[in-house]
């Protein structure tokens, strides 16, 4: 095999770290562990073969991620995004805060959701909105980067987050109700 | 003479702020009114624990041994190949 070379070697230094990360990305946006694999492959692939493009000392990982997802739009996803209504002012912020503030104010119910339960709500949640809850809370990626990633103004990216964390609290809500995991809110009657 | 915000400013820049991506002046007023403030206070740690919760999850899965040597190997090949 061959040795790598300079270049081959910076490549590994700053881009062999992130493949953690790029998998669990990769998986969440297939929701299949083999199409993950396959995606992250190509995505090593092409990442190397533009590395000249990548400025030494920026965000190797969301530089990675970006690629990641282009090669998912374009190669991966089976049907075209559709463009997803972010009517905000219809949702309510507080919605499921209110819903447990009597009995969980500091909603401890959703640590004892299983990890499989928390992570098929993820999966379940619409494209748009699922990427942005992957790469800001559970990769940690700031606004900036994942609006470069996605190609959207920064505003666009938060109001998809605050859409998608009210679509999975309530999801979760729900899936606590249904296992006893938490009791409803008593309904009170006239 | 510091910014004031009240709730429902506070409850909309919530998630900016949790983040850590607010200016160090808005993120002291938002601060500042958590701090005087019972309801919104309550509702923050909330919306904390959810998002502690989430990133928590977030580090189940990670990259399988077989597809990292597949990986690079592929990439020897290629920067071989060059």
């Amino acid at each position: 095999m061959a040795e790598p070379s300079t270049a081959g070697r910076s490549f590994d230094a700053e881009a062999l770290p992130h493949l953690d990360a790029l998998y669990r990305v990769a998986l969440r946006l297939t929701g299949d562990p083999a199409r993950a694999e396959d995606l992250v492959q190509d995505t090593m692939l092409k990442a190397y073969r533009s590395w000249r493009q990548y400025q030494p000392g920026t965000n190797a990982k969301g530089w990675l991620l970006t690629i990641l997802r282009n090669t998912f739009i374009n190669d991966y996803r089976r049907r075209k995004l559709e463009p997803v209504a972010t009517d905000l002012e219809a949702i309510e912020p507080h919605a499921i805060y209110r819903a447990v503030e009597e009995v969980d104010p500091e909603g401890a119910f959703f640590s004892r959701i299983v990890d499989e339960k928390v992570l098929e709500a993820v999966d379940a949640l619409p494209p748009e909105f699922r990427e942005v809850v992957v790469l800001s809370d559970m990769e940690g990626l700031r606004y900036a980067e994942i609006a470069e990633a996605l190609q959207v103004p920064v505003g666009t990216v938060k109001s998809r987050l605050f859409r998608a964390r009210r679509l999975l609290q309530t999801a979760l809500y729900a899936y606590a109700v249904e296992t006893g995991i938490i009791r409803p809110r008593e309904v009170s009657h006239e | 003479m510091s910014e004031h915000i009240d709730c429902r400013a506070a409850v909309e820049i919530l998630q900016d702020y949790l983040k850590r991506e607010l200016t160090p002046e808005v993120e002291a007023a938002v601060r500042a009114h958590l701090e005087r403030c019972a309801p919104c206070f309550s509702y923050a740690r909330f919306e904390e624990n959810f998002l502690i919760m989430l990133e928590a999850r977030a580090q189940e899965s990670n990259c399988p041994g077989s597809l990292r040597a597949r990986i690079v190997s592929a990439l020897r090949a290629e920067m071989g190949g060059g």
